[in-house]
């Protein structure tokens, strides 16, 4: 097996007493699609979160291809590469401003080329010259798709990208994962829709409260369960974890 | 350090105020000239000089600070507030950038403006008003030291607040009234007792004088006492301002 891209040891989350992410540990290794699934305040976010530098882990230490998140934050942050979940945008700013500055703020020489070559892959090169305010929600997330590739990233994090996206649009964004795995960039995703998980990963989490349920290999988890969806299986180890929760 | 970064965010915040000069550069000159043709011109002719100075060319380093103090300010705290509501401090906190970058970029980015806007004010009362700076390195001293002064007091405020009326709070009650109880207007030596004291204990004064004096060699606090009142508040500020980014108070979860 490679060696991991993404290494999380005995990571710990508190917001006071509240802990979001108990004692997790986990490994992604480069070229696969891992697909974090998880309730709604499992700790996915929280979790990517402390990995791109949005937050600091309270306990434990994060490694990208070696380097430590917090101690060598510059070099794991060019390593890295994030879609948020929620649709940001500067509305002083054009698409094309956009690019030319993120790529700037990742610490890569601006080039313009390469601005307008994401453009055209995520078709916004007509709308190139046009304020982002006046970009469809569609626009928007398919920006912020673009922004997090622009320093080329190693290591790849899709928080939720198709929340309330329409289907041709996830679609064309789950093309451009397919392309981007193949290049061989290293893919963390997030998402509600089971069946594009089902679709797309090779490795399953399953995250719930914090703890990390099952880290497993998309076919043997599914030929374990013998056929049955992994929505199903999904949906009985929650219940399961909130069962033994509540005993 | 990554000096690409630091330069591309140095430029975003420039390009930024730039985008929307008639806010940023045209409304505080327009409002700093009325104060001036008001003050300087109408009723300045009708008193009498101060510290052996006419009054219309008394008011003028005032009115330029006063418009530096709040452009600096204004300029730091939109900018990093705005991103903090609108979520894109999301690509600056990704980025390799640290505290250091950070502060560069968004301080010099302020002073910038200040500076455009300041020398705009100037250029206005020359016209009414003609006289040469006195003492051009106090006056690039205090010009500098200020302006990043309140640049880091708008991040500090930016960084502090949840909500924009908490943001209002710095330039209407505190910023406004400082300046024209600091002597942008008049003399404090014309004040009575206690109130001579009490304006002793307003670090607006000292910028306000510091640059009159680089201005016009004419002052209520010497140059020297007033260099080190900015000074320490700069010091002071640089401080936490750069303890703040790199904790990452309400900035990083």
């Amino acid at each position: 097996m490679k060696p991991p891209v993404l290494r999380c040891r005995h990571v710990v989350k508190r917001y006071g007493k509240f802990t979001a992410l108990e004692d997790l540990s986990l490994e992604v290794y480069e070229g696969e699609i891992f697909a974090l699934l998880g309730p709604n305040g499992a700790g996915k976010s929280t979790l990517i979160h402390c990995i791109t530098g949005l937050a600091k882990q309270s306990e434990g230490t994060i490694e990208v291809l070696g380097f430590d998140t917090v101690d060598d934050f510059r070099t794991t942050r060019r390593l890295v590469g994030l879609v948020p979940q929620e649709i940001n945008y500067d509305p002083f700013f054009t698409p094309l401003e956009s690019l030319m500055i993120q790529m700037g703020l990742m610490g890569v020489k601006p080039n313009r080329e390469r601005a307008e070559s994401l453009l055209r892959t995520f078709a916004l090169d007509e709308k190139r010259d046009a304020y982002t305010r006046t970009l469809s929600g569609g626009m928007k997330r398919r920006l912020l798709v673009a922004k997090a590739l622009v320093h080329e990233p190693r290591l790849l994090f899709l928080d939720e990208p198709t929340a309330g996206v329409d289907v041709e649009l996830r679609r064309e964004l789950w093309q451009e994962v397919e392309e981007l795995r193949a290049a061989g960039t290293t893919i963390v995703l997030t998402t509600h829709y089971i069946e594009e998980a089902e679709k797309l990963a090779d490795r399953i989490g399953i995250l719930h409260k914090g703890e990390l349920l099952l880290v497993e290999r998309r076919e043997s988890l599914l030929e374990r369960h013998g056929g049955r969806s992994l929505e199903e299986i999904y949906l009985e180890l929650i219940r399961k974890a909130d069962g033994r929760q509540a005993a | 350090m990554s000096t690409i970064a630091l330069k591309t965010l140095f430029i975003k915040e420039v390009r930024r105020f730039s985008k929307v000069w008639l806010q940023t550069v045209l409304s505080p000159l327009v409002t700093t000239s009325l104060y001036f043709l008001v003050f300087g011109v109408a009723l300045g002719s009708r008193l009498r000089e101060i510290s052996g100075v006419p009054y219309i060319q008394f008011v003028v380093p005032g009115l330029v600070m006063m418009t530096m103090v709040r452009d600096s300010f204004l300029n730091t705290s939109s900018s990093l507030f705005q991103s903090k509501i609108n979520g894109t401090i999301t690509d600056i906190l990704v980025a390799p950038i640290g505290a250091f970058e950070m502060l560069v970029a968004y301080v010099g980015a302020a002073m910038i403006r200040a500076v455009i806007v300041g020398s705009l004010v100037y250029v206005v009362a020359l016209c009414f008003t003609w006289f040469p700076l006195h003492h051009v390195g106090w006056t690039l001293f205090f010009t500098a030291f200020v302006t990043a002064t309140l640049a880091l007091l708008g991040m500090v405020a930016a960084l502090w607040a949840e909500k924009f009326d908490h943001l209002a709070i710095f330039p209407n009650f505190v910023l406004l009234p400082l300046a024209f109880l600091g002597g942008v207007f008049y003399s404090i030596d014309l004040l009575p007792e206690p109130w001579h004291t009490v304006s002793r204990l307003n670090p607006l004064l000292y910028m306000v004088n510091g640059l009159r004096f680089g201005f016009l060699g004419v002052a209520d606090v010497s140059p020297l006492g007033s260099a080190a009142v900015v000074l320490v508040s700069f010091v002071f500020l640089l401080g936490l301002t750069g303890a703040l980014l790199r904790s990452g108070y309400n900035l990083r979860s």
